[in-house]
Order: structure tokens, then sequence, then C-alpha cells
């Protein structure tokens, strides 16, 4: 059988700071050029993917249902969820703002935690796949993570500009199950070692 | 350093020889496609402008007010801090020390990194710290979410409009600059030869002494 191409395979580990290739034959625990920790693959790379994923899950749930602003208007309340917000921008015919919010506050993140689930499962089973694709898919997962905080980073600039006794923005509770959510799942992305989809395929 | 002739593909982990792309080329992996290097002309001397730029620009973009609302006489306007401070005086401490962290202070520490990683480059000073302050640098890159603000204020600049005419103030325009100046910073920065500089350098130093 033909030696695998991959640099591990062959002894060597690349630094995963700075990209320097250390032979494993020397037996070092730390890269000779920074000094930081080598690892082949990135360490418990599965169980912290898979924890930091379960934790957005479910904190996804209540960043959907409780709302993310509340608007006050001369003493009626009126409070907005995630989705609530979205409609109201298409209502009021912003619809490219609104496609915006809707694909950076809904379809990148539900995407993104199924994305992650699949990754994880693909190379839990050792599914056979086509894995450029599937480091594609990785790597589009780890680009289009931050521009979540879109929303995030809205509210903090209305909270801070309507606040006028009578007209007044408030952050709901959903803010912060949000942030959080954004945040684990860039940490899940980044937990995630694309090697591993590598690793297992039979046909390199 | 015998492992020198090869490299390895960071995403698929294909053992490669290096490629040494001219630049304005780029180098992708044969395998998985992932961009290894892209070789850009100057990079230290660029990177240490841009990040004094950036650096100089960053306090008007926080110091000068950004938009501010007209409500019933009312004028209220906001810079980045005053957005943080408000989402504190709500009660979310979390949400405000992220927003704090990705739009105030991880930008901060970058600049100050890149400026202070190239101003050593250019003027050839070894110094022991340069090692650890380009891992953090690498480590901070996601973070740093200026762009993401900017599309938040286009946001909530819309949302707003509906509600009270608005008025821009010479932070907004600081701000965008800064934008421009940190993703150029981003996109010049050419990983592999500052590494390679630094490793230089610091050979340098362990003969002299």
């Amino acid at each position: 059988m033909k030696t695998k191409p991959n640099a591990l395979a062959q002894g060597f580990i690349r630094c995963h700071d700075c990209g320097c290739l250390v032979k494993t034959a020397d037996h070092t625990q730390s890269c000779p050029r920074c000094d930081s920790h080598l690892h082949a693959r990135r360490p418990h790379s599965l169980q912290r993917t898979t924890a930091l994923l379960f934790s957005s899950f479910f904190l996804y749930i209540p960043a959907n249902i409780f709302p993310i602003m509340n608007v006050n208007q001369f003493g009626a309340g009126e409070s907005h969820t995630i989705a609530g917000g979205i409609i109201e921008l298409f209502n009021s015919g912003m619809i490219p703002i609104g496609l915006l919010v809707l694909v950076a506050s809904i379809l990148v993140p539900s995407l993104k935690l199924i994305g992650i689930g699949l990754l994880l499962l693909c190379v839990h089973f050792r599914w056979q796949i086509n894995a450029r694709k599937w480091t594609v898919m990785y790597r589009v997962i780890t680009f289009v993570g931050r521009w979540s905080m879109l929303d995030i980073f809205m509210i903090s600039i209305l909270v801070d500009l309507v606040n006028f006794g009578a007209v007044q923005i408030i952050a709901g509770p959903a803010a912060t199950a949000f942030a959080a959510v954004v945040i684990l799942t860039m940490f899940a992305a980044e937990n995630f070692d694309p090697r591993l989809l590598w690793d297992y395929q039979q046909y390199l | 350093m015998n492992s020198i002739n090869y490299d390895a593909c960071p995403e698929c982990d294909l053992l490669l020889r290096p490629a040494l792309p001219e630049i304005g080329e780029k180098a992708h992996c044969p395998r998985c496609g992932f961009l290894l290097s892209k070789p850009r002309k100057q990079s230290v001397e660029r990177t240490f402008a841009l990040s004094i730029a950036g650096f100089i620009l960053f306090f008007p973009a926080n110091l000068l007010p950004m938009v501010g609302i007209t409500i019933m006489g009312n004028v209220n306007t906001g810079i980045l801090l005053s957005g943080v401070i408000a989402l504190f005086n709500d009660g979310m401490v979390a949400v405000a020390i992220v927003v704090f962290l990705a739009s105030i202070f991880f930008p901060l520490v970058y600049l100050t990194l890149s400026m202070l990683i190239s101003g050593h480059l250019y003027f050839n000073q070894p110094n022991r710290y340069l090692i650890g302050w380009m891992r953090w640098m690498h480590h901070l890159d996601e973070w740093v979410m200026l762009e993401v603000y900017m599309l938040g204020i286009i946001v909530a600049c819309v949302k707003l409009m509906a509600l009270a005419p608005l008025k821009f103030g010479g932070g907004l325009f600081a701000f965008i600059a800064l934008i421009i100046i940190t993703t150029m910073l981003t996109g010049g920065l050419d990983t592999r030869l500052f590494w390679q500089r630094i490793e230089k350098l610091s050979k340098k130093n362990s003969y002299e002494n």
C-alpha cells in the first residue's frame, strides 16, 4: 500500500501558531521557532467541538423565543424578537436590509449549527465523502460566523441613541443568549480540526 | 533545521514542497484548495505604515460623535463607548463586555501589536517578545469585528431613519477610514515572511550575545 501523503503519516507535525514543520522523531513538546505547544491535530477536537455545539444549540432556543429588545413609546411597551424585527423591516419596505438581517441573524447561526453537526458526524462515523467539498464548507463556516454579531452591535447603537424619557429602547434577555450562541459557535468552529476529515479517507 | 524543505497544508495536512510564488501571485494547496501564501510587495513597510495610520485614526473614530438623532428637540449623539455604557446600564453586562472587546479593545490591541512587530522588523531590532506578539496577533485576527460593527451601524440607521432625522458626525468618517485601513492591513500581511524575518532576527540576536 502506498503511504498516505499526510505530513503526520510521513513523520512531520505542523506548528499550529507559526506553521513551522517539526519531525515527530525529534520528540519535542514545543515548536523550535515560536515555542508554542506542538500537537499534530487540535487536542480533543471532537469532544470540545461537540460540547460547544450542544451548549450553543440550547442557547439558540431562548435567543429566538425571548425578546431581543423592548421599545417603550409614551408608556406603551412593545417587545421584538429576532424574527419580529426582520418582519417589521420587511413590512416597512426595507427589503434589502431585511434580507441582510435575515441572513446574518437567522440563516447563518442555524446553518452553522447544522454544518458543524454534520462535520462532527462525518468524522465520528468516518464517512467516505468528497473531503475537498467538506473542507470548503468548514472554511465558509469559519468565515461567516463573526457576521452574526451584527444584531448585537445594532442593539448597542439603538439602546444608546434612542434614550429620551418618553421614547426608549432597552435590550432584552435574548441579546445575551444570542451573543453567547455566536461566540460559542465561533469557538466550536475554531476547535474543529479540518484535517480529521482527510485522515479517515481511504481512497487517498 | 532539516525540515525546511517541506511544508504542510494547515487544513488537510498534505505534505508539500514549499510553493514560492512571485509577488502578486497566490499559492493554493493542490488537494484542498487552501490559500497557502500570497506574498505582497513590501509587506513589512506597508504593514508598518498602515498600522501607524490605523493607530492615529483609532482616536478620532472613538472620541468624535458618530451618529446623532433628534427627537422632540433633544439631540442624542453616540460613540462606540457610549453604546457599551448604555448596555451596561441596562444590566446587559455580558453583552456590554463582548461589544467592548470586539469593537474597541481587540482592534486597539491588534493595531498596537502589528505596529510593534512591523516596526521592529522594519528597523531590524530584535526583541524577545516578538514571537509572543506574533502569536497573539494570529489569535486575535478573528475577533476584530470593526467591519461587522459598520454593518450594525447601517442597519441601526435604516431603522432609525423612520423614527427621526439623523446627523452623521466626524467620528463616523474616521471609523470608515479605520475599517478600510485595517482591511488593507490584514490583507497585506504576509505571515510567512513575518515569521521568517522574526526567526532571522532572533538568530542574529543569539549570535551577538
